[in-house]
């Protein structure tokens, strides 16, 4: 495999990671996440932070881990007395700000310039480095299916589409809406948290530019592509999405056009597929299977 | 301190035209449609565009709002009245969607650099000890007015009825004999013609990037939200606030607090105090400070 395409498959890998997360919490509870990215940042200034202070790198996840529980506790409680759409926003909002601080803290984050040379993971094994990591993420890819499958069909699972479906008849019913959203939340966040940290390793650097808001419209468009509230369809989104926005640059090479096409091209992939998936195929590609085995 | 009043009021401004046609337009659609400040930023770009085409400015102006009217009208029926049936989220994740494509519009057909309407640039006057330029009066008049017009149709004509009406009760109104689509439409129309009217004057201000629909996103939200979403004129309440709040943030002296003599934050942190405000509010008046749904017609 030429190191270019093992490249693809590994941000594939942590972008199918991301899809898993708003799946659980858009797909399955109905929970509108705009600020998606947050959660991703939480991963990936933990591991920045911790290598800027030279602390061990496996603090990393463990600074990682607490923010994102923050994190996740904080948004659930937002979503407390919101209703979907105030929530979106507010959503949206706080993933902004969190750039704002990421980017002006510059004591603390390293401001614009961010932070980098992260420890690579597994450069010891050069050449075969790129597959190696590539094989890491892809088990912790099949890992976070594993949790997100066993959850989603767990009694608990039916509580979390019960609360998409008909929130007063959860409510009706004894579901405590409260608790089962803050427990989605704080889970999604953990993963998308764990994408994050994989990111910083394998960038080796870690700035405010990943927090931007166009990148939560990107797992938007994985998890839309795919098949919302379908696991295996938003990590196939992830793929689809991560392919074709690696072929713009050869596009724009190709037909000779202007260098703002590859930026304006991105976004309208995201925008695009988006759009047209939910006018023409809101299901995605892949449905939501109704019905079907539960672990009880 | 008048210095202080004048960047709250100008940066009020630039937000209220939009803010309002959000929350007005969210009053008979129920779903905040963020592709408004895009809108914005078309009919900025259009009226530029006419405007080099050898049209004189005030029916470049014009055209470029109706022009947007237009547009916003074919977007409602095309992408948003179809994901309504489905869902108010999937319509609001649609407008963002939109929004992206327009912003991306943008970059391939006006580039990344800032463009300007070519006016007569005076230089600024002092008036109380404050640097004020002509343009910023003069827009700052204009919004004035346009808000004024606005609150007249809605308040004074059996048209603007007709919309609380709906807005209040559809069923009722359709029950009625009063046309809801109709009312629809033009309201989806209006708010196209003032969001694009805003964009309008931000231009004359200033400049405008492509990215100023992203920059104003959530300042407008803000507004809107803060304002109560689907009460028109609380959103203009909600620009001010979220306009002082920027304004205070960025022009407070936090040196006392930390023990130094002067210390400020750096103006990046201004959107930060908009959408702190906005989190906030959500947090204790999840519907607003003003709330919407009016008793009576």
């Amino acid at each position: 495999m030429s190191d270019f395409l093992i490249h693809v498959i590994s941000v594939s890998c942590i972008y199918g990671i991301l899809a898993l997360s708003l799946n659980l919490q858009a797909g399955f509870t109905g929970l509108m996440n705009f600020g998606l990215i947050a959660m991703f940042g939480c991963g990936v200034y933990g591991a920045g932070l911790v290598h800027r202070f030279g602390l061990p790198v496996a603090l990393g996840p463990a600074l990682a881990l607490i923010l994102a529980v923050l994190m996740g506790l904080f948004l659930a409680r937002l979503g407390r007395r919101l209703s979907t759409d105030y929530w979106g926003i507010a959503t949206l909002s706080i993933a902004e700000i969190a750039r704002i601080f990421a980017t002006n803290l510059e004591p603390l984050t390293g401001g614009a310039q961010g932070i980098s040379g992260l420890p690579l993971l597994f450069s010891g094994l050069r050449p075969w480095d790129g597959a190696a990591r590539l094989a890491l993420f892809a088990v912790i890819l099949g890992v976070a299916w594993l949790i997100c499958e066993r959850l989603v069909r767990s009694n608990f699972g039916l509580g979390m589409k019960l609360i998409r479906e008909e929130p007063q008849l959860a409510r009706a019913l004894g579901y405590d809406i409260d608790r089962i959203r803050s427990t989605v939340m704080v889970i999604a966040s953990v993963i998308a948290a764990v994408a994050g940290v994989l990111y910083a390793h394998y960038l080796s650097f870690v700035g405010p530019e990943l927090l931007l808001a166009p990148e939560t419209f990107l797992i938007w468009a994985m998890v839309i592509i795919g098949g919302i509230a379908n696991n295996r369809g938003v990590i196939a989104g992830a793929f689809a999405m991560q392919f074709m926005m690696a072929y713009v640059p050869f596009v724009k090479d190709y037909f000779a056009l202007p260098s703002d096409f590859v930026a304006a091209a991105r976004l309208m992939l995201s925008g695009g597929v988006i759009l047209g998936f939910l006018l023409l195929r809101p299901q995605g590609i892949f449905p939501e299977r109704v019905g079907g085995r539960h672990d009880h | 301190m008048v210095q202080f009043i004048f960047d709250t009021l100008f940066r009020a401004a630039d937000l209220a035209l939009i803010a309002v046609a959000l929350s007005a337009v969210y009053s008979l659609i129920r779903f905040p449609n963020v592709a408004l400040v895009q809108y914005a930023v078309v009919g900025a770009f259009v009226g530029m565009a006419l405007q080099q085409q050898g049209v004189p400015i005030v029916p470049a102006v014009l055209l470029a709002s109706l022009l947007v009217g237009g547009i916003a009208q074919v977007f409602n029926a095309v992408i948003f009245q179809r994901l309504l049936r489905l869902d108010p989220a999937i319509a609001l994740i649609g407008s963002l969607a939109l929004s992206m494509v327009l912003s991306a519009g943008f970059l391939l057909g006006f580039g990344p650099a800032a463009q300007r309407f070519s006016v007569q640039v005076a230089p600024a006057t002092r008036v109380f000890g404050v640097r004020v330029t002509e343009m910023q009066v003069l827009t700052g008049g204009l919004t004035v007015a346009i808000l004024i017009a606005f609150a007249l149709l809605l308040f004074r004509t059996p048209l603007g009825r007709e919309m609380r009406a709906v807005s209040t009760n559809p069923v009722l109104a359709a029950a009625t004999g009063v046309n809801t689509a109709r009312v629809t439409g033009l309201v989806v129309f209006l708010s196209g013609v003032i969001a694009a009217l805003g964009g309008a004057m931000l231009a004359l201000r200033g400049s405008v990037s492509i990215d100023m629909g992203t920059n104003m996103l959530l300042p407008v939200f803000a507004a809107a939200i803060l304002g109560g979403l689907g009460n028109a004129f609380g959103a203009v309440f909600g620009a001010i606030v979220i306009a002082a709040a920027e304004t205070l943030i960025t022009n407070l002296n936090f040196g006392p607090i930390v023990g130094q003599d002067h210390v400020f934050l750096p103006a990046s942190y201004a959107p930060a105090a908009s959408f702190a405000l906005l989190v906030a509010v959500l947090l204790f008046r999840p519907r607003g400070i003003f709330v919407s749904e009016v008793t009576r017609v």
